[in-house]
């Protein structure tokens, strides 16, 4: 079973590979009956009994009509597939335990199709319709257990419509990947480098212009604040000089995944959280991983770095 | 009229040399009524750029440092209350001008920096109940540091968006930087230069500007542009539309100074890093993508047909 | 994982054509299933609206199991049995409006569907004029419908636009459909199925009492249409016989079958032969129409001994045979002594008076023939009147009428005429059947109704057989020779107000009526005729010598092809070809793809001209640049250049291409 699936797989993907935007085409698209097309040929039998039976034209006819629809269905349904592109677009990192998201967007240009389900293989179907000239945006979920970057799978896209006996259908892979961060864990937690009270404030560099420390005097430039002129030189006639401040840097929090005890996954997961806080805090910290320093920095885009970091952790095994 | 301006864009590449790709992208920023945001580092003749093209063209000239106390009023003006005649007087800020250099403006409060860029969009600054317009034409040249360091307010995604164009000066060629050490160039030579347009041509070259012609079939390119930006995955989010639309007016004000009357897809190739660079955010993977790759990945990967 | 699977639920819109159509499915068919249904069927209908709205549940499985046997048993008391296609049929109804309650999943819904698709064939074994077939198109359109919604997004879709889209489907099958109707072969029925009970079928039955005839005539009702491939014989010759009533009881004429009935009779043809078919309606008897004598090669049809034709299984439905007479063959000229006495039975004991008058003729005229001529002079001549409303007659029928009232109808005079006949010593028969009948000229054929009905005498002479004559032409000639309307212009035909009938003498409405008669009878004969025999001629004349296997290769093909034309209308590929410019540019890039310069898709044409017009010569370069500049024009300047001026420059740079 598995190798059959093996090869299956490996067949979609010579067939279709893995790109982020596919327009399904002739070559993409199988159409079979359904089990309610199997009962609809059953009816169309049965109705063509009682045509034969009781040699009645009507009968006949109605039986012919209802084939011929059947048959022309085909076209139908596959029209309703043909054409459609879509595209995987980036999906949002998220943590373990949590659902990924992968959004994807249908487009449609020349025609509207109507019930066009999506859905990961052997899963429930998410259905929607495209308008003509228009696009429509989905979102398929998919539990994830273990963090780093998955690989979506092949997405299913199929319809029936319109009369259901027939069903058209693709696997179309999206080239869509997700970053899964470890499940934050909530865990008491020494930080390393914590601020060291106030007489330790001589070792800390300052960071370029603040408020904090008195830094000297500097020539008066057009659009600085009149309020910083020193006056008093000033007054004596040696021109207008401003005074500048800097702004002490607080003490560096440093998140050490060495310093922490249990396993590799608690360690990530304990991390994360803190990085998590400290961001929401805007506390700025740097985070240590064996050889990998990050930091240090505070705001979104430092918490996204530390986060992938994390998420992508390999070193526990050899280190 | 086009002759004036080359005559300008000349005139400036006297004073700022080896950079005429980017004095002419300069240009073309302010044709399309769009604000520049230079990010260098220091040195790199930002100051002279402002000042000499504030020279040619004949616009009055500000220069506003910004510095973490910077208050709005700083920039904007306040009310002194006269004693002479029992009034409060309005005393303009250094905005109004036609040409702004706001120099490191990632060094002000975010604050400060809303009131500018505020000012920037609607081209009138209201203070105290009272709107007062801005001088035509107004055009802001902003300066950043590269180097993201502490103490500074980086510009949020969506000030960065009031910006046409970022531009970096970067650093000269060897002839360039040979001819800059001997001949000495100094700030003053640049205050020396005489106006080459007049005021009224700058208007109308303006209005000219934005009556280039656009076909179809370079629209639906823009569409292609950004509506790959927003489904490749290299980008974190894409476009916005006003990303479009500024892309579609710088690509006009630079067809305009090729001479011609509508817009090709070269133009649109020839603005795209700088209007597009800092409008995109990468995807945080953190696949060591630059700026630079990511608008070259859309150069080579969005078909003109 | 567990097994949890929430079934589909019904889409609005389906539900709501599923419940129109079940009301277009189910009319037609009131008027032959028990009147409960009705009842049984608004109840299910109110219930499931309810259920829609949230205001009851759906029944249990046990009251599922209680309605069902009920309704079983119900339809046992009311039809007497539960085989049998009328029980048959209202089981199918009982169960297509029981389903409606237990309706939750698409599934439901689907087999509810497909019972209306089978509902709608079984109306068709009960009507299948041109009105039913119309009608029923609508129910199929709603149950299609139904099948579309089911398959619709829940929430979206309006009830008018799944309509449009099954009737698209369904207008684009016709072609197919009809290709199907035309060539797939009509089988033989594989086995024998009961055939529906008409309640109340008119017609000709197999005894016949004074006043039966006329009762029959005040129905217009159409009994069946005759073609001839010649001219139409004149009405007088149009006597179409059903039945002989050989046997008498006093006041009735009887059918009687006897062993000698299947043998064939003996007779010869001679004179004229006249070929015409029959188109007839069903009657729910075996007997058909014909002209005396008639021969058929229809298998199913046999020439009984009394000339009369008949039909193996009684006529269900629509029914079309052909035939040949000869009106002047020579029938029977010899009659066995067992039916020579069968012939001249009389009941003891009545009539009196007219078997002293038949004894008086008989011992004035000898011969036969006179004697006959004798009676028939006696009903011209004599006080005779015509008419539809005879008074009625007690014991002594035959002297009654003969004596005392002597008005009556054909039943009248025809059956005193056997009497005295018989009386007399001749050998006679009362026949029964149709004379005369409607003539439409613009497809010539005959339209025969129940009003046309008729009957006649028989009387039999050794050598010369049976010879028909026909009292009533005495006494009403016109009858014969224009039919009974004109015979009876004193009294009215109680055809109704709302009959085209009535207003024969308003020409356009009669003119209407003839037209709507013809196109009833084209569809008889071309659609409900259309069965194994006349499928098989009407091949033969299209293709020649007939082999199913060609027909079916044949057929395959051309439905392949009518499913191309079909997707070609459907997709339209046309629309996603490239404007001309847009080729012209795919031409210019293949060309120099030749020369190793190949353009990349994301570069502009500029860029693409600068980069490789180093490499090339100056008149090259003009070319390329002539061809990129008009290019440029069209595409972005927004000025159209002609797409011949582009071709040129194509070709001139193609050849300065080539003159390198």
């Amino acid at each position: 079973m598995s190798a059959w699936r093996h090869w299956l797989a490996a067949w979609w993907s010579r067939r279709l590979p893995a790109q982020t935007r596919v327009k399904l085409g002739q070559k993409h698209i199988f159409i079979v009956p359904t089990m309610a097309g199997y009962a609809f040929a059953a009816a169309l039998l049965l109705m063509l009994m009682v045509a034969i039976n009781y040699q009645n034209s009507l009968a006949y006819a109605l039986t012919f009509l209802l084939a011929s629809v059947g048959l022309l269905s085909i076209l139908h349904t596959w029209r309703n597939l043909a054409g459609l592109q879509l595209i995987g677009l980036p999906a949002e990192a998220c943590f373990v335990g949590e659902n990924a998201r992968f959004p994807i967007r249908l487009q449609a240009t020349r025609r509207t199709y109507q019930a066009i389900g999506l859905g990961w293989l052997r899963q429930k179907m998410l259905v929607t319709d495209v308008a003509k000239h228009s696009e429509q945006q989905v979102e398929l979920s998919l539990a994830v257990k273990r963090r780093g970057k998955h690989s979506a799978e092949r997405i299913r896209v199929e319809t029936r419509f319109p009369l259901g006996i027939w069903v058209a259908w693709s696997q179309v892979d999206l080239a869509q990947s997700v970053l899964v961060y470890p499940k934050p864990i909530e865990a008491p937690l020494e930080l390393a480098g914590v601020a060291a009270g106030e007489d330790a404030v001589e070792g800390l560099a300052t960071a370029g212009r603040g408020v904090d420390d008195y830094q000297g005097l500097e020539a008066w430039q057009q659009g600085d604040s009149l309020r910083r002129v020193n006056w008093k030189a000033w007054s004596k006639g040696q021109g207008l000089w401003i005074k500048q401040f800097a702004e002490l840097k607080g003490a560096q929090t440093q998140l050490n995944f060495s310093a922490l005890g249990g396993d590799v996954e608690y360690r990530l997961s304990v991390l994360c959280a803190q990085v998590l806080k400290l961001t929401q805090q805007e506390t700025p910290f740097s985070l240590q991983l064996l050889e990998q320093t990050i930091g240090p920095g505070t705001g979104a885009a430092h918490q996204a770095e530390c986060l992938t970091a994390l998420a992508l952790f390999a070193g526990a095994e050899h280190g | 009229m086009l002759r004036q301006l080359e005559n300008c864009l000349h005139a400036v590449n006297q004073v700022l040399l080896g950079k005429e790709h980017q004095v002419r992208m300069a240009m073309a920023c302010l044709l399309a009524r769009g604000h520049l945001l230079i990010e260098d580092l220091p040195g790199m003749g930002k100051t002279t750029l402002s000042h000499a093209l504030a020279q040619v063209l004949g616009l009055s000239y500000q220069r506003v440092q910004f510095t973490s106390d910077l208050l709005p009023g700083d920039i904007l003006g306040t009310s002194v209350f006269e004693r002479n005649t029992g009034q409060f007087v309005f005393h303009p800020g250094p905005i109004f001008t036609q040409l702004l250099l706001a120099d490191e403006i990632n060094r002000a409060t975010p604050k400060s920096q809303s009131a500018l860029l505020e000012a920037m969009e609607e081209r009138q600054v209201t203070i105290e109940g009272s709107t007062r317009p801005l001088p035509e034409p107004f055009f802001v040249i902003a300066t950043q540091n590269p180097i993201c360091q502490s103490g500074t307010f980086a510009l949020p995604e969506s000030q960065l968006d009031r910006f046409l164009m970022r531009l970096s000066l970067g650093y000269p060629n060897a002839e360039a930087e040979r001819a800059l050490l001997t001949r000495a160039i100094t700030k003053r030579q640049a205050a020396s230069l005489t106006q080459q347009i007049e005021k009224d041509e700058l208007l109308k070259a303006q209005t000219q500007v934005s009556e280039v012609k656009v076909s179809d079939a370079l629209v639906s390119y823009i569409l292609r542009l950004v509506e790959a930006t927003r489904t490749n995955a290299q980008f974190v989010y894409g476009l916005s539309p006003r990303g479009g639309l500024a892309l579609l007016s710088a690509a006009k004000a630079w067809a305009f100074l090729a001479g011609r009357d509508y817009v090709i897809p070269e133009d649109v190739q020839s603005v795209l890093p700088q209007v597009v660079a800092h409008r995109l955010a990468h995807s945080a993977a953190g696949t060591g993508a630059t700026d630079s790759t990511a608008v070259q990945w859309l150069l080579n990967e969005v078909a003109v047909f | 994982m567990a097994e949890h699977k929430i079934k589909p639920s019904i889409p609005r819109n389906s539900l709501i054509w599923l419940l129109i159509a079940q009301v277009l499915v189910i009319l037609p068919l009131l008027w032959h299933v028990p009147l409960w249904i009705i009842g049984l069927w608004l109840v299910c209908a109110a219930w499931r609206i309810q259920v829609f709205r949230m205001r009851m549940q759906f029944p249990k499985a046990i009251v599922k199991v209680a309605m069902m046997v009920s309704a079983a048993f119900a339809v046992y008391l009311s039809r007497g049995s539960l085989v049998g296609l009328d029980a048959g049929v209202a089981l199918l109804l009982t169960a297509f409006v029981l389903k409606l309650v237990e309706l939750r999943s698409k599934r439901d819904a689907l087999v509810l569907i497909y019972l209306g698709f089978f509902t709608v064939v079984t109306s068709y074994l009960f009507d299948d004029s041109i009105l039913a077939a119309g009608y029923s198109l609508l129910s199929v359109t709603a149950l299609l419908a139904a099948l579309v919604g089911l398959q619709q997004t829940v929430l979206t879709g309006r009830p008018g636009k799944t309509v449009t889209q099954a009737a698209a489907i369904l207008l684009q099958a016709i072609p197919v459909a009809l290709l199907l109707f035309l060539f797939f072969p009509r089988l033989d029925p594989l086995w024998v199925l009961p055939a529906p009970k008409d309640k109340g079928v008119t017609g000709i039955s197999d005894h016949m009492s004074p006043g039966d005839i006329a009762e029959l005539s005040q129905s217009s009702e159409l009994v069946f249409r005759a073609s001839f491939t010649g001219e139409i014989p004149t009405q007088n010759q149009l006597y179409w016989r059903a039945l002989t009533l050989p046997y008498f009881d006093g006041r009735t004429w009887h059918m009687q079958n006897m062993t000698s009935d299947l043998l064939a009779p003996e007779w010869q043809a001679q004179g004229d032969m006249l070929e015409y078919s029959v188109i007839m309606q069903p009657s729910s008897r075996t007997w058909l129409y014909s002209l005396a004598v008639s021969q058929t090669e229809q298998k199913d049809i046999r020439l009984m001994n009394d000339f009369r034709l008949q039909h193996n299984t009684p006529i269900h439905r629509t029914y079309l045979y052909q035939a040949r007479a000869w009106p002047e063959a020579l029938a029977e000229p010899k009659l066995s002594p067992e039916k020579y006495r069968f012939y001249l039975q009389l009941p003891h004991k009545v009539n009196p008076q007219a078997r002293a008058w038949a004894q008086q003729l008989r011992q004035s005229y000898p011969d036969d023939e006179s004697l006959v001529r004798a009676v028939l002079r006696t009903f011209n001549q004599g006080e005779y009147f015509y008419t539809l409303k005879p008074p009625r007659l007690g014991k002594h029928s035959v002297d009654e009428f003969l004596f005392a009232t002597q008005t009556g109808f054909c039943e009248h005079y025809s059956s005193s005429m056997t009497f005295v006949l018989r009386a007399a010593g001749i050998p006679a028969r009362v026949v029964t059947g149709y004379q005369g009948g409607e003539v439409n000229r613009a497809e010539n054929y005959v339209q025969v109704r129940q009003y046309d009905a008729h009957s006649w005498v028989e009387y039999w002479r050794l050598g010369f057989g049976w010879h028909r004559v026909d009292p009533t032409f005495q006494v009403a000639p016109e009858r014969i020779e224009q039919g009974l309307q004109e015979a009876l212009r004193g009294e009215s035909l109680n055809t109704g107000l709302l009959s085209p009938l009535s207003y024969r003498h308003i020409n356009w409405i009669n003119q209407l009526r003839i037209s709507w008669d013809t196109l009833n009878y084209t569809w008889q004969k071309n659609v409900l005729g259309y069965q194994a025999e006349r499928q098989k001629n009407w091949l033969k004349g299209l293709l020649g010598e007939i082999s199913w296997q060609r027909i079916g290769v044949g057929l395959v093909i051309t439905i392949a092809l009518l499913f191309a034309l079909i997707s070609l209308w459907l997709f339209k590929p046309w629309q996603t070809r490239l404007s001309e410019t847009q080729r012209l540019l795919k031409q210019f890039e293949r060309l120099l793809a030749k020369r190793q310069y190949k353009r990349e898709p994301a570069e502009g044409l500029r860029a693409f001209q600068a980069r490789i017009q180093a490499d090339l010569s100056p008149p090259q370069r003009m070319a390329l640049d002539a061809f990129v500049h008009s290019y440029e024009q069209n595409e972005y300047a927004n000025v159209p250049v002609p797409a011949v001026q582009l071709k040129q420059q194509l070709q001139t740079l193609r050849h300065s291409l080539a003159g390198r």
